[in-house]
């Protein structure tokens, strides 16, 4: 009897590490009031009771859409949210006059959760959002492009990549990541077979064909904008960074990992020589105390992590708010200071296991489309959550980018919690039990041959040029099938235009070139199928 | 707070944040390898991963209209009737269960599976297309008694 691979649902150990995860994020909470003030603060059975009420009702969605949905990915974002909440609250602590900003971050987690319990419900079969490659591609660009707009956005601490509406002001790379990686998925299921096609072999690798570089070198451009007038390192790496790797997984060549990476040094070492601001962000970078003044921030970041040390300074008694900005991009060098590396290390953990679960639903799912947009999204956010931490920790020029879940914003919140709603749906599809393919008893095939006609005998009488001058839309397999060449893209019904080589193979097969008698059934059925003999 | 235990405090929260991560990993570990189960399960399995726990109302429905084998209705192999039984692979090669000796299918050229409300038939990148009731299939649409779906010179449709 065959077997197949099933995975367990393990729901339970859902809700026991959601329950794990809402004490470690309330023990923050709770430790930085005890360290403080050695009282508990008086709401805090509200700032309990809502956050579980988050962590239950969307456990509860889970249970009741996609049961078989990865059962770690939820406590592990939960933690996150629940360490930022808490370090975000101790900051506003710590400002002079104390602020409310952890209570606006809890209503946005409230918002983002309910965006995502919208994706668990609303959206099954994430292969629907296959659809419009080239909209949502046209959208991302938009967004990505959208603080470029004079009035619209704003620079902002050096980079321009806000957008400011009145008093609301939103990133939108982080709605176009979103955007983006659906469309690059889509976008490279139908193109990857072309895209694969060999060309020159240089030093061992095989090269693309040179007529296939046009997308590469379009996010490229689109890249080198973003690092040139948002002056923003991170975001430009990460746009371009999502879409070699994509490129990189479709077609399982490794000459356009090489050749993207090429193409970003080149860009990013001309950008530095081109534009004064670019030498700026590297001197921040590599020399921060030669201008003590300009790069205050990243130099306070340091010492708040090195003062933490090993274990930190513990919850509430370090002084994260000398860093400025402390709770959007700079909240990793609050949480180094406060406990301590070790602390850090197990939060950079918990994003890598996140990235690993999705990337885990990429290497199992079986449509190529889910493969590539489970692969997409978690790549785009361990790109992300690199660019940040690194950038605070000074092992990469600053960049502008949220540390996902944990730093303030509302925009950045709800983009990545539809994100997990996403790759929620889609580790649901790859792991519950694959459709049957058992072995089933077959009527024999063995009298099945091909038919043979007599080619000669049958020819009729149209001319070659009629038959050749086919309307390239014709959808009738069953009529007469001029001969093509390999690269034609007419013929095609999949509106997939990469498969020449099947095609030619196809057309050399022996096949009636009229309409025989044991093909003319197709066209007279009485379902409206185009009549066999229309074109002869 | 003594100095003491603030230190206890700030220590034990490191160790619990670090058991976490030691549970999580404990969780991959044994999430590693799926458990086994007989193929003959399967279909039920399947049927009760997509119709969710919640809506029983709406599963019953759908099983009682839930169409039960696939017939080819014309082309070489008309009369020919399969059991969908969760899901059927057609094509030219020698591991579909639908086999189509026809050279305009491809090696997989469709695949029929279980949806949340019903089958589900989609192309799997095929060189010739599918045609559903006369449109090219593009992306996975509901296959219904009353449908009929062509690939190749080969048309069939479901039944109950």
């Amino acid at each position: 009897m065959d077997s197949v691979v099933s995975y367990r649902k393990r729901r339970g150990v859902e809700a026991f590490m959601l329950g794990f995860a809402i004490a470690l994020a309330m023990a923050g909470y709770l430790l930085t009031h005890l360290d403080q003030s050695a009282t508990l603060p008086p709401q805090w059975p509200w700032a309990f009771g809502i956050f579980s009420a988050v962590a239950l009702g969307l456990h509860v969605v889970i249970r009741w859409r996609i049961p078989y949905a990865d059962p770690l990915i939820l406590p592990l974002v939960m933690l996150l949210n629940g360490l930022g909440l808490a370090m975000i609250h101790r900051l506003d602590l710590g400002s002079n006059p104390v602020m409310h900003s952890a209570e606006l971050q809890l209503t946005w987690l409230v918002v983002a959760a309910a965006a995502c319990a919208g994706v668990i419900i609303g959206l099954r079969d994430y292969r629907l959002l296959q659809r419009y490659p080239y909209l949502l591609f046209l959208l991302g660009m938009i967004l990505l492009m959208l603080p470029l707009v004079p009035g619209l956005g704003k620079e902002s601490h050096g980079a321009r990549i806000w957008i400011h509406l009145g008093s609301y002001s939103f990133q939108p790379a982080e709605l176009a990541k979103l955007v983006l990686s659906i469309a690059f998925a889509s976008y490279l299921v139908e193109k990857r077979e072309v895209l694969a096609l060999a060309g020159a072999r240089f030093l061992g690798v095989e090269l693309p064909r040179p007529r296939d570089l046009g997308p590469i070198l379009l996010m490229w451009l689109a890249s080198l904008a973003v690092l040139v007038f948002q002056k923003d390192l991170g975001t430009s790496l990460l746009f371009f960074g999502l879409f070699v790797v994509m490129l990189y997984v479709a077609t399982e060549k490794p000459a356009w990992a090489l050749l993207g990476t090429g193409l970003f040094l080149a860009g990013a070492v001309g950008a530095y020589f081109a534009f004064d601001h670019v030498q700026a962000r590297v001197s921040a970078w590599l020399n921060p105390f030669a201008d003590p003044v300009n790069n205050y921030q990243i130099i306070q970041a340091q010492y708040g992590i090195a003062w933490g040390g090993l274990f930190g300074t513990g919850w509430g008694l370090g002084r994260p708010n000398m860093t400025p900005l402390p709770k959007s991009d700079f909240i990793a060098a609050a949480l180094g200071e406060e406990i301590g590396i070790t602390g850090l290390m197990a939060v950079m953990l918990i994003y890598g296991i996140i990235v690993a679960r999705g990337l885990r639903a990429g290497l199992a799912a079986k449509d190529p489309f889910g493969k590539l947009l489970a692969t997409g999204l978690s790549f785009v956010f361990a790109i992300q959550v690199f660019a940040i931490i690194g950038g605070v920790t000074r092992l990469l020029p600053l960049t502008g980018l949220t540390s996902p879940f944990m730093s303030q914003g509302g925009s950045s919140l709800v983009a990545n919690w539809v994100m997990i709603g996403l790759l929620l749906v889609i580790t649901h599809q790859v792991r519950r039990p694959a459709a049957a393919v058992a072995a089933m008893p077959m009527a024999s095939l063995e009298a099945d041959t091909t038919e043979l006609i007599d080619v000669s005998s049958l020819q009729t009488p149209a001319p070659v040029s009629g038959v050749m001058a086919t309307p390239a839309g014709a959808d009738d397999v069953t009529g007469p099938i001029p001969v093509v060449e390999p690269t034609l893209t007419g013929n095609d019904l999949a509106g997939n235009d990469l498969a020449g080589n099947d095609l030619a193979e196809d057309d050399t097969a022996e096949v009636p070139r009229t309409p025989g008698p044991g093909t003319t059934s197709t066209g007279t059925t009485g379902t409206g199928t185009t009549s066999t003999g229309e074109e002869s | 707070m003594s100095d003491l235990v603030v230190l206890g405090l700030k220590l034990g929260f490191l160790v619990l944040l670090w058991l976490f991560i030691l549970f999580v990993a404990n969780v991959i570990r044994t999430d590693l390898f799926g458990r086994k189960l007989p193929a003959a399960e399967l279909a039920q399995a399947t049927f009760e991963a997509t119709a969710a726990p919640g809506t029983p109302r709406m599963s019953r429905k759908v099983t009682k209209q839930m169409p039960t084998v696939l017939k080819v209705t014309h082309g070489k192999q008309a009369g020919l009737t399969i059991p969908l039984a969760g899901g059927v692979l057609i094509g030219r090669g020698a591991d579909c269960q639908l086999i189509l000796d026809d050279d305009y299918v491809s090696t997989h050229h469709a695949r029929i599976s279980l949806g949340s409300d019903g089958y589900l038939v989609e192309d799997l990148g095929s060189t010739n297309g599918t045609m559903l009731n006369n449109e090219p299939l593009r992306v996975p649409s509901a296959f219904t008694p009353g449908d009929s779906l062509r690939i190749g010179r080969t048309l069939m449709s479901v039944e109950k």
